[in-house]
C-alpha cells in the first residue's frame, strides 16, 4: 500500500517536470504571420530547418507577388499586351496549369484571373480603405470575362488570348507554400511538425503521443469556436470575411470577390475545409474553401461535393452553421451556444 | 461507538469522518479542475515583433506597454488576466477591434506593424489556430 502511494506521487512529479522537445518559430512572410512548430528535433536542427523554410517562403512571396514587381506582374504586363509570348518559369507554369484545372472544376468560382477586379476593390494592398465603387467599371470587368483557360503556356513562354486577364495567386500561393514546406521537412527527416501560413495549416506526424490539435477561429470573436485533431498529412484552410475587409455605410466588403457578379461575397462569415493527405493537400486547403464560400447558400453542399471536399464547416452567422456529417464527428465545440445551431448536411 | 477504532490492524480502517474528508476533497479537486482547466486560464502574455519574442509578461498586473514596428508604436495594455492592443498605427485597426484576450491560446496580430500578442497558460487548448 505504501509502495503504491509512493509510485503514485512519483508519477505525478514526473508529469510536472517533463520538458517537451518542441521548437516554435514565428515570422512575417506572405503578408501574413507564419508559424512553424517542430517536435522531437534538437533546437539547433529545428531552427536551421525553419530558417530554410522561411527563406523558401520569402522567395515564393517575392516571385508570386500580385502587385509588387514579380514574375506574376511581369506576366500580367505581357497578358495586357495581347498575344506576345513572354518567358515563364517551369514551376509557375505548373501552378497556372493546376489553378486552371481547379478553376474549371469550381465552375469558374475560383478564378485567379480576376486580378483587375481585386485591384478595383482595393484589395491589392497591405491595408484597405473603402473603395470608390464604380458599378459601370465592375460590370465592364465582369463582362470582359477573364478566365484561366485564356492563358496559353507553350515552350517555356506564356501569353493570354484575353487582354483583361490579370493573375492574382492570393488564393493559391499560401497553399502551394504549405506543400513545399512539407517536402522540405520530409527531405530533412523531420517526422513531426505543424506549419501555419496565415491560418492555413498542414500537419506532419504528431505532437508527441497525441495528434496535432488546431483551433478554428470564431469569425466574430477573438476565440476559437471549435478544435479538431489534424492527423499527419492533413491540411486545413478557411476563407473568411473577417481578416481582409473594409466597411462602408455599415456594410462589410470582404476580399473574396464573386467572379460572376464582380462584388464581394456577403451573407457568410467563414468556410473551413479539411483535406486528406495528398501531394497538393496544401493547395486544396487554400483553394477549395473559396468556391464553397462564393456559392449560394443552398448550393454550398453541392459545390463541396464538386470539389471533392468531404469535411467542411460553413458559418453564416452565430445562429446559422452548416457542417458535413464527416466534419461534425471531428469537431470539438468550444462555443456551446454555436454548437446548438449546427445543421448537418449529407 | 462508531467513532472509536474497532480494528487493531497496521493500517487503520477509515472511519465515517475520514470518508467524508476524502470524498469532499476529491469533489473539490474535480470542481476546481472543471472550472479552471475548462476556461483555459492564461497567466502570461507573449509579445512578438517580427520573428523575435520581445517580451513575456505576467498577466496579473495593470500595465501599459509600447512596441515599435515598421509603421510605428503599438500600445498594449494588460489588465488583471487580460490583454489587448490599445492603439496601433495601422489603418484598418483590426488588432484594436479584436478587443480583450483572456484565454490561453488566444491571438491578436497587427500584421502591418508585425506585432503579435499571444496569451499563454498552463494548458493551451490547441497547437495552432486556423483562421
Amino acid at each position: 500500500m505504501r509502495a503504491l502511494i509512493i509510485i503514485f506521487f512519483g508519477l505525478l512529479l514526473a508529469g510536472c517536470s517533463r520538458e517537451e522537445p518542441i521548437y516554435h518559430m514565428q515570422s512575417f512572410v506572405f503578408g501574413t504571420m507564419v508559424d512553424i512548430t517542430i517536435y522531437g528535433e534538437s533546437e539547433e536542427d529545428a531552427q536551421a530547418i525553419s530558417n530554410d523554410i522561411i527563406r523558401q517562403f520569402q522567395d515564393l512571396h517575392n516571385r508570386l507577388h500580385s502587385w509588387r514587381p514579380s514574375e506574376v506582374t511581369a506576366l500580367n504586363h505581357a497578358y495586357k499586351r495581347g498575344k506576345v509570348p513572354t518567358r515563364i518559369s517551369a514551376d509557375v507554369a505548373d501552378m497556372i496549369a493546376e489553378a486552371t484545372d481547379l478553376s474549371i472544376k469550381s465552375k469558374g468560382l475560383f478564378n485567379p484571373a480576376i486580378g483587375e477586379l481585386i485591384h478595383h476593390w482595393g484589395f491589392q494592398k497591405d491595408e484597405f480603405k473603402p473603395a470608390k465603387i464604380d458599378p459601370k467599371r465592375i460590370a465592364d470587368l465582369v463582362k470582359a470575362d477573364p478566365q484561366m483557360v485564356d492563358i496559353v503556356v507553350e515552350n517555356g513562354k506564356s501569353y493570354s488570348t484575353n487582354p483583361t486577364v490579370q493573375l492574382d495567386l492570393g488564393g493559391y500561393a499560401k497553399g502551394y507554400a504549405l506543400d513545399q514546406a512539407l517536402l522540405i521537412l520530409r527531405r530533412q527527416g523531420v517526422r513531426n511538425a505543424l506549419v501555419n501560413i496565415g491560418g492555413n495549416i498542414i500537419a506532419l506526424g504528431q505532437h508527441g503521443t497525441q495528434p496535432w490539435r488546431v483551433g478554428i477561429q470564431h469569425p466574430r470573436k477573438p476565440d476559437a469556436i471549435a478544435t479538431l485533431d489534424l492527423p499527419s498529412g492533413w491540411a486545413i484552410g478557411t476563407s473568411g470575411d473577417y481578416q481582409r475587409y473594409f466597411e462602408l455605410k455599415g456594410t462589410r466588403y470582404c476580399h473574396i470577390i464573386n467572379p460572376a457578379t464582380g462584388y464581394p461575397v456577403q451573407g457568410v462569415q467563414s468556410v473551413t475545409v479539411l483535406i486528406s493527405p495528398q501531394p497538393n493537400a496544401g493547395v486544396l486547403s487554400d483553394v477549395t474553401s473559396k468556391p464553397i464560400f462564393i456559392s449560394q447558400p443552398d448550393a454550398r453542399a453541392a459545390m463541396a461535393k464538386q470539389m471533392e471536399v468531404k469535411d467542411y464547416l460553413v458559418i453564416e452567422s452565430d445562429t446559422k452553421i452548416l457542417a458535413s456529417a464527416s466534419m461534425t464527428k471531428r469537431l470539438n465545440w468550444l462555443d456551446k451556444q454555436a454548437e446548438k445551431h449546427v445543421v448537418e448536411t449529407h | 461507538m462508531w467513532w472509536k477504532r474497532t480494528s487493531d490492524s497496521r493500517y487503520p480502517k477509515p472511519l465515517a469522518g475520514d470518508w467524508f474528508v476524502i470524498v469532499t476533497s476529491c469533489l473539490m479537486v474535480l470542481m476546481l479542475l472543471n472550472s479552471l482547466w475548462s476556461h483555459q486560464p492564461a497567466n502570461r502574455l507573449e509579445v512578438r515583433q517580427g520573428d523575435q519574442i520581445v517580451g513575456v509578461y505576467d498577466l496579473n498586473q495593470v500595465r501599459s506597454l509600447s512596441f515599435r514596428g515598421p509603421l510605428g508604436i503599438s500600445e498594449v495594455v494588460i489588465q488583471q488576466g487580460k490583454a489587448r492592443f490599445k492603439h496601433s498605427p495601422c489603418s484598418n485597426q483590426y488588432c484594436v477591434h479584436q478587443g480583450w484576450l483572456s484565454k490561453a491560446g488566444q491571438l491578436s496580430i497587427c500584421l502591418p506593424n508585425h506585432i503579435s500578442l499571444e496569451l499563454l497558460g498552463a494548458q493551451k487548448p490547441y497547437d495552432s489556430l486556423n483562421y
